[in-house]
């Protein structure tokens, strides 16, 4: 299997960056999309050229780092997956890939395909967290929650931080990152405590960040990874009113 | 909140070139007694995050239905044109304008309600623009399922809107477009009034005047179909089962209000409302 890549190469933030075309040869349709990467920098090493330089680390799809958009999709063509889930067999044989980095203002591109998302770090940083006592692990359902609270936190939880709701995005909003990360631990006993501060710090520290704000458009769902719904974005929208009233 | 501790030069100041910045609306809290509180730093608060992202979406949502009221109003009005009399409308506009405080203390409060919504989405609009600078080479499927051209053109059908709203406000209430309307008027039981059907009859005999209210109204249509299914989102009551009834409801809520303002040029084109 044969495909012709048109990779976006940017030696660093303050580099104007261009697309370079490769032909990537002897592949098989059972390579994942990172493997043919692979396939790629090894032949540009031994060629003496530098490597494309991309994200990845856990390669089964719960790390979040292999962000990069496949033909303005980002991770690529199918749904609920993240791009080293896609293998080659979603592509046609001889088909024409472009490859391109995240792309809003909150995320500088530093190398290649590698964009700072340290953005979203400084997000949970502001609130993402509960505040607990330490030492002994507390006993397993000590807390009882019910089942469709717990499935619903969960479905907040799912979110893996990758940044493809920015990147998908029109106006780079970072909303439904955000909403995951209220929903998950709002929706909880543990997260009660500091609920109405955190939905106050996230979203200011979100406003900080220059990310754009949300038009109900809903293209974050359509490529989230983990398929999480807009309907945490509601519930963030609610929370904040009630921080609001809150205040008042 | 004293005067002492606000500064007399806070009033003034309109840092950062916004148009309505912490400083510019604390002063209008000053102005208004009833909204303060002792606790400076609590109101502050507020400020601060009514002007947040999400609480300036807020503002643009709460506006939008209260504007959404009253075009829904404003259209049930306008019907009463097909009441097979005249005296029906021209009695309604007499009735409104028979209590000028009432009439003004809602004129104001819808233009305060429109300004407010267009400061918060040229706001909004412009840090969007702002966040995206680069988009991608290639124009990508998935990312663009749920969207549409309605939303995609909120601003523009938007723009227009704000257009149509003044002409329509030159047409009929200050009724500088056509100058013959100060002197129509009509005896309805006793009590001389402006005659509102001739006025709307002799507008929409004009063709390009009757075209242009056409499209202005499919204008409100996409503005409303993408609008009125995301206040829902907005006020976080929309979720997986309801999504489907909100965007119906927008579809229907659009359609019925193109319909209804458009009847009535349509009407008297084809002849059906005549003088």
């Amino acid at each position: 299997m044969k495909l012709h890549l048109r990779v976006w190469r940017q030696q660093s933030r303050q580099s104007e960056g261009s697309f370079v075309t490769y032909e990537a040869d002897g592949l098989t349709p059972n390579m994942s999309f990172l493997e043919m990467l692979d396939v790629v920098n090894d032949r540009l090493t031994k060629e003496g050229q530098e490597p494309i330089a991309f994200e990845h680390d856990c390669r089964e799809g719960i790390c979040g780092s292999c962000a990069m958009a496949i033909n303005g999709e980002p991770h690529g063509p199918n749904a609920g997956a993240t791009t080293c889930q896609v293998y080659l067999r979603s592509f046609r044989d001889g088909q024409t890939l472009t490859v391109e980095p995240w792309r809003a203002k909150a995320f500088p591109v530093i190398k290649d395909l590698v964009a700072d998302r340290s953005a979203f770090d400084r997000i949970i940083q502001s609130g993402g967290f509960v505040s607990v006592g330490t030492g002994q692990a507390p006993d397993a359902n000590a807390i009882p929650i019910g089942k469709g609270i717990a499935e619903k936190a969960f479905d907040a939880a799912h979110c893996i931080g990758c940044g493809a709701c920015v990147a998908a995005c029109r106006n780079s909003s970072a909303m439904l990152f955000v909403a995951a990360k209220v929903s998950h631990l709002g929706l909880l006993p543990q997260g009660q405590t500091e609920r109405k501060q955190r939905v106050q710090k996230m979203v200011a520290a979100m406003d900080a960040e220059g990310f754009g704000n949300c038009s109900n458009q809903y293209a974050c769902e359509a490529v989230c990874p983990k398929e999480i719904s807009v309907e945490m974005i509601a519930r963030m929208n609610r929370d904040y009113a009630g921080a609001v009233v809150d205040q008042i | 909140m004293t005067l002492e501790r606000l500064g007399f030069e806070t009033l003034f100041s309109y840092r950062s070139g916004g148009i309505l910045t912490v400083e510019a609306l604390e002063s209008i809290l000053f102005l208004a007694p009833s909204l303060q509180t002792d606790d400076f730093l609590m109101n502050k608060e507020i400020l601060r995050m009514i002007q947040s992202s999400i609480g300036r979406k807020w503002i643009v949502a709460v506006t939008g239905v209260l504007m959404i009221g009253f075009v829904v109003v404003h259209m049930t009005g306008n019907l009463q044109m097909f009441a097979g009399t005249p005296d029906k409308i021209n009695g309604y506009a007499h009735l409104l304008k028979s209590y000028p405080l009432v009439l003004w203390s809602f004129r104001l409060g819808l233009l305060a309600t429109a300004a407010l919504h267009i400061w918060g989405t040229i706001s909004l609009a412009r840090e969007n623009r702002i966040a995206k600078p680069v988009g991608y080479a290639v124009a990508g499927r998935k990312s663009r399922l749920q969207v549409t051209l309605t939303s995609v053109t909120m601003v523009i059908s938007g723009i227009i809107l704000l257009g149509f709203i003044i002409f329509h406000l030159l047409h009929f209430t200050a009724q500088v477009v056509d100058r013959s309307y100060a002197s129509m008027e009509t005896v309805v039981g006793g009590v001389t009034m402006p005659d509102v059907y001739r006025m709307v009859v002799t507008g929409f005999s004009k063709p390009w005047i009757s075209l242009f209210y056409v499209v202005a109204m499919a204008l409100l249509f996409s503005h409303l179909r993408h609008g009125a299914a995301s206040v829902w989102q907005t006020f976080g009551l929309r979720d997986r089962n309801s999504a489907q009834f909100i965007e119906m409801g927008s579809w229907i809520l659009a359609t019925v209000l193109f319909l209804g303002f458009s009847s009535i040029p349509v009407a008297v084109l084809l002849g059906v409302l005549k003088l």
